[in-house]
């Protein structure tokens, strides 16, 4: 029997007409199909540790699609950061303006050689994520979540292998029968959106199921993800920021331990990121905001800090400056937290090409 | 030209920089002319990275006064854009207008007819061409570590 696969919705920030629509035909079109059970949710960015949203998703252990109106990488960590965890299911829903490139690019980066955090305490699940933004109207992304699905029924196998450890008994058992353990690990309290997963099977072969609809409306937020997969933990972000966003785990990993402390519109601590690790997912500039590569498939490679625009770090000082004032503190300009890679050269100090290498990779010279 | 050039290897691509004028750190010549300031361009450095030239605007007015960085126009070529900034302070005197209808020739007489704009100043921050092929270096090794040795290929 194939296994139930959760689509989770979620919504934009704001009641866009638009947006609402799409959202609204992806879980008309999948209440007819048995083998998936969609759950709407408010705009995952925002919900809050210990919020009915983020109980509802951690109710959810077998593989789940995630649409929502973020970049994949953005959406992954910020499910990761809330505990919310599993393997990075591939998609293959292109954004209309992205090329083949990209799958080459990101193959490039993942052959270098620095050791990076990566996930850790990965569920033998998995999670694909839908960039709800990257396409018009909902037929792909309807034909994507059915490809997924039948990947989905047929990898109960090939997924242990790709996983590469032996699993033990029960986390076998788990991933076999998820809507047992599901029905287990569905958060207690009689507020919580308990009728989530594996409702009842007798539902599932009478028309239509409802989709389960988190009722929140979280306050926007803004924070810092970082992507473990780029991180190499090299603490710059922790030196750069100075409003106690950053802090260590007690395996000394970085984290984001305050998020809330961070300034809202200031993306200062990703531009001084050497690996691109930092996402703030609701910048309007792709790269910072999570978007696949460094300028994503189709937009063109920025020159500009090459051909004399003040440097990353310059913006990312001057950014910082600015929050710094805004908080009745003194701004301190470069002088404190600056990238430790600036200071092996002392002959060329932020030199513009710094900024311009990550990109170089898209040249083809 | 009069003063020979000086090469510096992009991996296996070859770029050329006359001595017979000096070069701003943005990557641009610049060629004293008759009355004072100089005449600017891009080096080979920036027009390899650019690649071809399709389009190419200003936002500012002859005869304006310039702070150095200061944006000045844009640029599109098939594999890059690029915001535009004044390689030195002072008084932008003149477009070479002939680019606006045809960008082109930035890669074709890129030392030549493919000078993009004259601007009287000081330029005392200017490089020798000795001295731009050092930073050049300086950042290319840089460059080289992160590339992964893709450009030598």
């Amino acid at each position: 029997m194939a296994r139930k696969v959760t689509v989770v919705i979620s919504q934009g920030q704001s009641a866009n007409p638009e947006k609402r629509g799409l959202e609204e035909a992806l879980v008309g079109a999948l209440l007819m199909d048995h083998n998936v059970e969609v759950t709407v949710i408010p705009h995952l960015y925002d919900l809050a540790p210990g919020s009915t949203g983020m109980l509802c998703l951690e109710g959810i252990t077998g593989d789940m699609i995630v649409a929502s109106w973020l970049f994949p990488r953005a959406a992954h960590w910020t499910l990761d950061r809330g505990g919310i965890k599993g393997h990075f299911g591939q998609t293959l829903l292109e954004s209309e303006d992205e090329d083949e490139d990209d799958e080459a690019a990101e193959a490039e980066d993942e052959a270098d050689d620095k050791p990076r955090v990566g996930g850790r305490d990965l569920p033998n699940r998995a999670i694909y994520h839908l960039h709800l933004a990257a396409q018009k109207g909902p037929e792909p992304f309807i034909a994507e979540i059915k490809r997924i699905l039948s990947e989905a029924s047929v990898q109960t196998v090939g997924l242990m292998g790709w996983i590469g450890g032996s699993p033990k008994p029960d986390s076998l058992a788990r991933y076999l029968d998820p809507g047992k353990t599901n029905g287990q690990a569905r958060p207690g309290p009689a507020e919580s959106p308990a009728p989530t997963n594996g409702s009842s099977p007798d539902n599932a072969t009478t028309g239509a199921i409802e989709p389960i609809r988190i009722d929140e409306t979280p306050a926007r937020r803004w924070y810092p993800v970082i992507d473990f997969s780029r991180c190499t933990n090299c603490m710059e972000c922790i030196d750069f920021c100075l409003f106690g966003v950053y802090g260590v785990d007690a395996a000394e990993t970085i984290l984001v331990e305050q998020p809330d402390n961070c300034r809202k519109g200031c993306p200062a601590c990703s531009r001084v990121c050497p690996e691109n690790a930092i996402i703030f997912p609701q910048h309007k500039t792709p790269a910072i905001a999570g978007s696949a590569v460094e300028s994503a498939g189709g937009l063109k490679i920025d020159l500009s800090q090459l051909f004399g625009a003040p440097s990353a770090i310059e913006i990312a000082a001057q950014e910082r400056d600015t929050e710094l004032v805004a908080a009745g503190r003194d701004a301190v300009g470069l002088a404190v937290g600056v990238p430790k890679r600036q200071a092996n050269k002392p002959d060329e100090p932020k030199d513009e090409l710094d900024d311009l290498i990550d990109q170089l990779d898209d040249l083809d010279l | 030209m009069s003063g020979g050039e000086l090469v510096f290897w992009m991996g296996k691509f070859e770029a050329r920089f006359p001595t017979d004028r000096r070069y701003a750190k943005n990557h641009m010549w610049a060629a004293p002319v008759e009355g004072g300031g100089y005449r600017f361009g891009f080096s080979a450095y920036a027009v390899r990275l650019l690649q071809d030239v399709y389009f190419l605007e200003w936002s500012i007015d002859p005869d304006t006064p310039l702070r150095e960085k200061q944006e000045i126009g844009a640029i599109e070529s098939s594999k890059a854009e690029s915001a535009l900034y004044a390689p030195i302070a002072g008084r932008l005197t003149r477009f070479n207008d002939d680019l606006l209808a045809d960008p082109s020739t930035i890669n074709v007489d890129l030392y030549g007819r493919g000078w993009l704009f004259e601007i009287e100043g000081e330029g005392g921050e200017l490089l020798s061409p000795e001295a731009y092929l050092l930073h050049l270096e300086a950042a290319w090794e840089v460059a080289e570590r992160t590339l992964k040795g893709q450009f030598n290929e």
